[in-house]
């Protein structure tokens, strides 16, 4: 070459960073070794002696060309694999749990500080160490153990072991991989010392408080049953007295007529009239115990519901008949319910239709229409009607509108509403004053009391 | 005490109503000796000895049923025990009984069962009738 020899050439290339590796062919007409030898020294992979053969030089030229790629693809690959290994590392350590990688013998390849810090293991020592020696039970970890959660990983509470011996409580999380070296184990383990203090401290929490809760309950239910019993006693029981309370002064009444002045038969009358009064309430206070206590325990069945009603009517005849009142009804349905309970309902209802009239003669009519799980039944009166601001109270127990003899003992409506729940349904009213009121109940198709319907034989 | 006098054993803790079923008995004029325990206790004793020595036996046992205590089962009990009263008609008065107190009543023997009313006259004649009825009955075996 003019200026500059081949050798310098071959020295600048080398020394250029990216050409560095760049295979050099020399071509030259000298063979003495002491070139070659200089040649080889600063990069050269052949030479070719003048004269130069064409497809000679085209054939080394392609090889060389070739095998320079292939080392530069294998050092890309190799640094990506340091890379990569250098990435893992970094995960290993970062990651907030001990980790170690094991071979399917449990022999440790791996381990980041963080398992050199639980184990009490300095990293040396660690690796090489089977991990049994850290969680006895290691495979109880192993996904295959729990092969049923289909999960690529799997966790268990398991016992472990520090250098010194000291035992504790791990969650240890076990994935497998495969390496062309064969399977391998990634073990994640976490001290759950904290965890299983507040485990059993949550534990004894919940037996505490499911224990109160049980505590109280009976706390209640034997309150609910007492004040239950209280209140059926106290109807029961007073009945007896103010019965001789009534006999005797209607006796001395019988027996003093004609020889007492007037003032002291009206005294005598107004003992007879509250005696009378107090034993009205206490026979409604029974009727209402005996409803809301045991609508659920009487008899399911299938109850034609106009039938109900001719049974109300019927007992109802003397005072049907005494003011006049015209029930009028359309079709009704054939239901599931309770029977008494549902004569009891319409026989309220429209006596209260009845108590509560207007100048007119009483007019009260009963229907129903399919609504929701069931139907909802209508006892409309034509009588004084109801301001809306009392709707909720005249369902309270002993709550009446009008004061005086005449009046009730305050307990129809607190026995609908009574009867209604037994069934599970509820009840409401429409009204106003001067205008008649509507009283509606809905009864649900049985859905309540399920478990006590006889068992369809249709399936 | 004349072979045709009734005799009637009457357990009742109200005196009251002891002095108005007396008045009932007066009122249908059914003349009756009445044998009349205030107490549980009393009765119990009368109901064991009545017809031990071969004397005769009381024609009707009338029992109020809401003893203190629950007693008058006690008093039914011990009245089926005494094989001299088995013949014996038993009636219970009340002022409300429950239907298993009346189921319990009848398997110890009690076949009447007679309501007080509050009303006086109704008193009179519910007592009155029924107690005839079983005197009646017991006259014609």
């Amino acid at each position: 070459m003019p200026e500059m020899d081949g050798f310098e050439t071959a020295q600048m290339i080398r020394n250029r960073g990216r050409s560095s590796r760049t295979p050099i062919l020399f071509l030259t007409a000298y063979r003495s070794d002491e070139q070659l030898f200089r040649g080889y020294d600063l990069g050269a992979v052949d030479f070719l002696f003048k004269p130069i053969v064409p497809e000679v030089l085209q054939s080394k030229v392609a090889v060389f060309v070739e095998l320079s790629r292939n080392e530069q693809l294998l050092l890309r690959q190799a640094e990506e694999l340091t890379r990569t290994e250098r990435k893992f590392r970094a995960v290993l350590e970062a990651a907030p749990d001990a980790m170690v990688i094991t071979k399917q013998s449990g022999i440790i390849e791996l381990a980041n500080s963080r398992a050199d810090a639980l184990f009490g293991h300095s990293r040396e020592s660690l690796i090489g160490l089977n991990i049994r020696t850290l969680i006895p039970a290691w495979e109880q970890a192993h996904p295959e153990q729990k092969a049923a959660m289909r999960s690529p990983w799997s966790e268990a509470r398991l016992n472990a072991v520090r250098r010194d011996g000291a035992a504790f409580p791990a969650d240890v999380t076990t994935s497998s991989f495969v390496t062309p070296e064969g399977p391998r184990y990634t073990t994640a383990i976490r001290d759950a010392t904290d965890q299983v203090v507040a485990e059993e401290r949550i534990q004894k929490i919940n037996v505490e408080l499911e224990k109160r809760v049980q505590e109280r309950t009976a706390a209640l239910t034997y309150s609910n049953d007492a004040l239950r019993q209280f209140a059926w006693a106290a109807s029961h029981d007073l009945q007896e007295p103010i019965r001789t309370v009534l006999n005797y002064s209607e006796w001395l009444s019988e027996a003093t007529r004609g020889r007492l002045a007037t003032e002291e038969s009206e005294m005598l009358d107004i003992i007879r009239q509250h005696g009378d009064r107090l034993h009205r309430l206490l026979i409604a206070l029974r009727e209402y115990i005996r409803v809301s206590e045991s609508g659920g325990r009487q008899e399911w069945k299938s109850v034609n519901s106009n039938a109900a009603l001719q049974t109300a009517i019927s007992n109802l005849e003397n005072v049907i008949v005494e003011s006049g009142t015209s029930v009028q009804c359309g079709e009704l349905p054939t239901i599931h319910s309770v029977e008494i309970l549902l004569v009891q309902l319409f026989q309220n209802l429209i006596s209260n239709g009845i108590k509560y009239r207007s100048a007119e003669p009483p007019v009260i009519q009963v229907s129903a229409v399919p609504s929701g799980n069931g139907w909802t039944f209508s006892v409309t009166d034509n009588g004084a009607g109801i301001d809306p601001k009392y709707f909720n109270y005249i369902f309270g127990v002993f709550r009446r509108l009008q004061a005086g003899e005449n009046s009730g003992a305050g307990m129809g409506l607190a026995i609908c509403k009574a009867a209604v729940e037994r069934l599970g349904g509820k009840i409401w009213v429409d009204s106003a004053p001067e205008r008649g009121s509507a009283f509606h109940f809905y009864l649900p198709e049985g859905s309540r009391y399920e478990d006590e319907r006889a068992p369809d034989p249709a399936g | 005490m004349k072979m045709s006098e009734r005799r009637i054993l009457l357990v009742e803790d109200n005196p009251a109503d002891a002095w108005l079923i007396k008045e009932a008995l007066r009122r249908r004029s059914l003349t009756c000796h009445l044998d009349h325990y205030l107490t549980a206790e009393d009765a119990i004793r009368a109901v064991a000895l009545e017809g031990i020595d071969g004397t005769s036996v009381p024609d009707l046992i009338l029992l109020d049923y809401n003893l203190p205590g629950g007693h008058g089962v006690d008093i039914l009990a011990a009245a089926t025990k005494n094989s001299n009263l088995h013949s014996v008609p038993k009636a219970v008065v009340s002022s409300s009984l429950m239907p298993d107190e009346v189921s319990h009543a009848r398997s110890l023997g009690a076949s009447c069962f007679i309501h007080k009313p509050a009303n006086l006259n109704e008193f009179f004649e519910e007592i009155g009738s029924k107690i005839a009825e079983l005197l009646e009955g017991r006259r014609v075996p």
